[in-house]
């Protein structure tokens, strides 16, 4: 053998490498370089942010002149009041939530013939964008007797809907996927009743339950500060929503942040007290098992995860949602395309697409006809304005889904890097990802009056629009996308690394289609997120005359909500019926084949 | 010369229980032509010692080098074939192949020869546009193994190459490989082969080194004197492996005084 290689040059890397050493990515090494303390349990950043934020939010308002630490804490009790009414209907819809997905989760588990009624019924009811019946609900609870309670009902059921889908598919994805052999070695041990719901289905469940339900409480917090601003237009509902849209259209900075603070506390308190001992105890009953061997001990121990590991349950049952989801419409656009006639596949898929794509507007147009002849038969004729109104329905659909784009663009504009640079930099990984946490669970519905009244002036009415928008969407993206780019498998990060793939090769070779899935389900995710957003994003009514309103499918919801008193009932139907044919429409056109192309082309195995 | 010179290395990791340490005092060389295996149980850090050699990560005391260089970075003379393959499903074989001329910053079209080349020296040929996910365990290896030797590396660096393919296939890939080593024309000029198998290290190697128990170090460097093609049945290849294979059993934290070969072993 001829050693020819010792006369070759060495390469770059190698002679550079004497003078400049670049900091290693690899975590196990800054680990064992650092050699520091095991981390807390719970981590620094996030305490010291909780601190930041009402300290940051306070310097903010000493810059208005007419503030007093005083006026400040004379705000406070009536905050903390206000926050407790909040609390307290959040905490009943979490209740409501965890029954119906205890119940709703285990029956269509372990019953066949439920299953097949009660999973496609969750799939549709889980896409639909469930705000925009906001005002249908309120319009039918409102009134119940006694007084009071039809207010604080309507707002209850409208946080429940926001909480209970992924809780339902939390219980009934876990319990189908518990291991076959633990099934098989409780069956040989005839385990039942109560033994075998302690050892086998709550073990099962716990898990997902406990992560589900964190982002349940976050999503929970969004809406109910929607529900409060939404359902104040003139009724007042006592809570931190209402309390911080009336400070806002005040201009009553004391007040404002006030609320702000006690809202942080509590969701602080909440944070370390509940979800962050639950996440501990609810870590050992994980059946998924990490690969063992020699790599075991060179994985530091993760800071925090419990947003990556809820979104990646989320993730997941969007997943099996997609490709489970078979809707009746779907099928029948499949009949149209029998595989008997010889066609070429791509022009199976077109005709398939075609056909389901008219289907879906004749679906659509015959529910607009359903509700104007419902409506005519019923109270006369449609006002002329109304009607109006009506006619405009489709551009402002087209509108919305403009919007809803942009908003995403931008989102990811944002949360790509964000995500990579957090996911492969474990120093930036654990300060950052603590602080991106912390302020995800924060409710951005508390600061939109503050959007309204201070930024509309320098964004403009759309481009206010479409920051609140992004809030309702990104952090859906992000944490797929950190999800995604942490599943990379490390063998494959590891030869990139080996074969010294850098910079924008390392992009375009292993990390983006690394992370492909995970952004399609992280978008379907964010879009699901940004329909629900439209209908106070595009029409935000913040008690006294200063308000928001951009043509969108949205405003014309809650249009017809402000004119129900004069007839605009159908208005408000109708824009309903369009917004959910959309969102099918596009899931059905758009997302799924993505999604089916992902996964067969960049999925691992 | 030597190509790699091993000295004095120690790694250890920090974890939830205080300080690990993974491998304590590995010092040998590598020359010029060298089939060397390392064998050991499993985490005495077989696979971080190849990692370090490579660059791919930093021991915490001692030094690496190659070519009288220290290895700092991640060295581009060397290539490592992985024990899970470590393919990417979205990109072809040939995309595959092109891998690390790519990160070379190769032109396009200096690329495509030199694929070929390689695609066909592994036995490829025709599966070019195939996806990993369609070959079979075997062929996916051969695919890693011409990603390695595309870059036409001096060091091939072997993790386990063979521990995830079926008995048979390793057989001939195992053939293949020593083909590829003792071919002049063909990179690379040493091999750095890493095994759970001892008679796959005996049969391949000129070198074994044996590695104890965590805190690994080196038990012996055993040196394969037995002719090529080598015979598993011959009372001699059993000897060895029976060498090997006690220095291991009885070797886990004290080196017994007559299991020290030659070179030198490290003290316990």
């Amino acid at each position: 053998m001829v050693g020819e290689g010792t006369s070759r040059p060495i390469g770059p890397e190698l002679s550079g490498a004497s003078t400049v050493s670049p900091p290693s990515t690899d975590p196990a090494a800054v680990s064992a370089r650092a050699a520091k303390p095991v981390p807390p349990r719970w981590s620094r950043p996030a305490t010291f942010l909780y601190l930041a934020v009402p300290a940051a939010v306070g310097v903010l308002a000493a810059s208005d002149p007419g503030f007093t630490a005083a006026g400040l804490a004379g705000y406070l009790p009536t905050a903390t009041v206000d926050v407790s009414y909040s609390f307290l209907r959040m905490s009943a819809a979490y209740l409501l939530s965890l029954t119906f997905a205890l119940s709703y989760g285990y029956y269509a588990a372990t019953h066949h013939s439920g299953e097949r009624v009660m999973i496609p019924v969750l799939d549709i009811l889980q896409s639909v964008p469930i705000l925009g019946f906001f005002p249908v609900v309120v319009l039918i609870l409102y009134n119940i007797p006694p007084t009071g309670f039809g207010p604080n009902l309507a707002s209850v059921v409208l946080i429940f809907t926001s909480m209970s889908w992924n809780m339902v598919f939390g219980v009934y994805e876990s319990l189908k996927t518990v291991p076959s052999d633990l099934r098989e070695a409780a069956d040989t041990f005839r385990l039942s009743g109560w033994l075998r719901f302690r050892r086998l289905l709550f073990p099962a469940t716990v898990n997902r339950l406990v992560y589900n339900s964190v982002l349940s409480w976050t999503g929970g917090w969004f809406f109910l500060v929607e529900a409060e601003i939404f359902t104040t237009n003139g009724k007042a509902l006592p809570g931190i929503g209402s309390l911080l849209s009336f400070a806002a259209s005040n201009h009553n900075t004391e007040q404002f942040v006030a609320g702000l603070i006690v809202l942080v506390i509590v969701i602080a308190l909440l944070d370390f007290l509940l979800w962050r001992p639950l996440g501990h105890y609810a870590e050992r009953f994980r059946f998924d098992q990490t690969p063992s061997g020699e790599g075991e001990i060179l994985m530091p121990a993760g800071t925090s995860g419990r947003f990556r590991r809820a979104a990646s349950y989320v993730t997941r049952g969007v997943r099996t949602g997609v490709s489970r989801l078979s809707t009746p419409l779907v099928q029948l656009a499949a009949i149209t395309v029998r595989p008997s006639r010889r066609t070429s596949a791509r022009r199976q898929a077109l005709i398939y697409h075609l056909s389901l794509g008219t289907i879906l507007v004749l679906v659509w147009l015959m529910l607009i006809a359903i509700v104007v002849a419902v409506y005519t038969v019923f109270s006369g004729t449609i006002v002329p304005s109304v009607r109006a109104q009506m006619l405009m329905i489709p551009l402002a659909v087209g509108f919305s889904v403009i919007r809803l784009v942009v908003a995403f663009a931008f989102c990811l504009a944002i949360a790509l890097p964000l995500a990579i640079v957090l996911a492969r930099g474990p120093q930036a990984r654990r300060v950052g990802l603590p602080i991106v946490e912390v302020v995800a669970s924060f409710p951005a519905t508390a600061l939109f009056p503050v959007i309204i009244f201070e930024l509309v002036p320098y964004i403009s009415e759309e481009g206010a629009s479409i920051l609140m928008l992004m809030t309702g969407m990104i952090w859906y993206l992000f944490f797929n996308l950190l999800s995604g780019i942490r599943s990379i498998p490390p063998d494959l990060e590891e030869a990139a690394r080996s074969f010294g793939l850098k910079g924008r090769k390392l992009l375009r070779r292993v990390l983006l289609p690394g992370v492909f899935t995970a952004l399609i389900t992280g978008s379907i995710t964010a879009f699901g997120g940004g329909w629900n957003t439209l209908i106070v994003a595009e029409y935000l009514n913040v008690g006294s005359g200063s308000s928001l309103s951009v043509l969108g499918v949205g405003q014309l919801i809650d249009l017809g909500y402000a004119e129900s008193a004069a007839g605009g009932y159908p208005l408000m139907v109708g824009a309903l019926f369009a917004l959910i044919a959309s969102v099918i429409t596009i899931n059905e056109l758009i997302w799924k084949p993505l999604y089916r192309r992902a996964v067969d082309r960049y999925r691992y195995d | 010369m030597a190509l790699i010179r091993v000295e004095h290395v120690d790694k250890s990791f920090a974890s939830r229980h205080g300080t690990i340490s993974i491998m304590q005092d590995i010092s040998f060389e590598v020359k010029d032509s060298d089939f060397v295996a390392i064998v050991g149980p499993s985490g005495c850090g077989k696979s971080t010692l190849l990692r370090l050699i490579q660059g791919l990560d930093r021991p915490t005391a001692g030094s690496i080098y190659f070519q009288d260089q220290k290895v700092e970075s991640v060295c581009n003379q060397m290539a490592m074939v992985f024990q899970s393959f470590a393919l990417y499903p979205w990109l072809t074989v040939a995309q595959n192949v092109a891998f690390g001329l790519e990160a070379l910053g190769w032109a396009t079209d200096r690329i495509a020869p030199q694929v070929e080349r390689y695609i066909s020296v592994t036995g490829l040929d025709g599966f070019q546009e195939a996806y990993p996910r369609e070959l079979s365990g075997g062929m996916r290896q051969r695919v890693g193994l011409a990603r390695a030797l595309a870059v036409e590396p001096a060091v091939l660096l072997m993790d386990e190459p063979f521990s995830a393919l079926d008995p048979l296939t390793a057989e001939s890939l195992r053939e293949e490989v020593l083909q590829l080593w003792r071919d002049p024309q063909l990179p690379p000029d040493a091999v750095l082969l890493v095994s759970h198998n001892i008679e796959e290290a005996i049969q391949l190697a000129d070198r074994v080194i044996v590695l104890s128990r965590r805190p690994g170090h080196i038990l012996a460097q055993v040196t394969v004197d037995l002719p090529r093609p080598r015979d598993r049945k011959s009372a001699a290849f059993y000897d060895l492996t029976d060498r090997v294979y006690s220095l291991i059993t009885q070797g886990g934290g004290t080196v017994p005084p007559s299991a020290a070969a030659e070179g030198p072993a490290a003290p316990g």
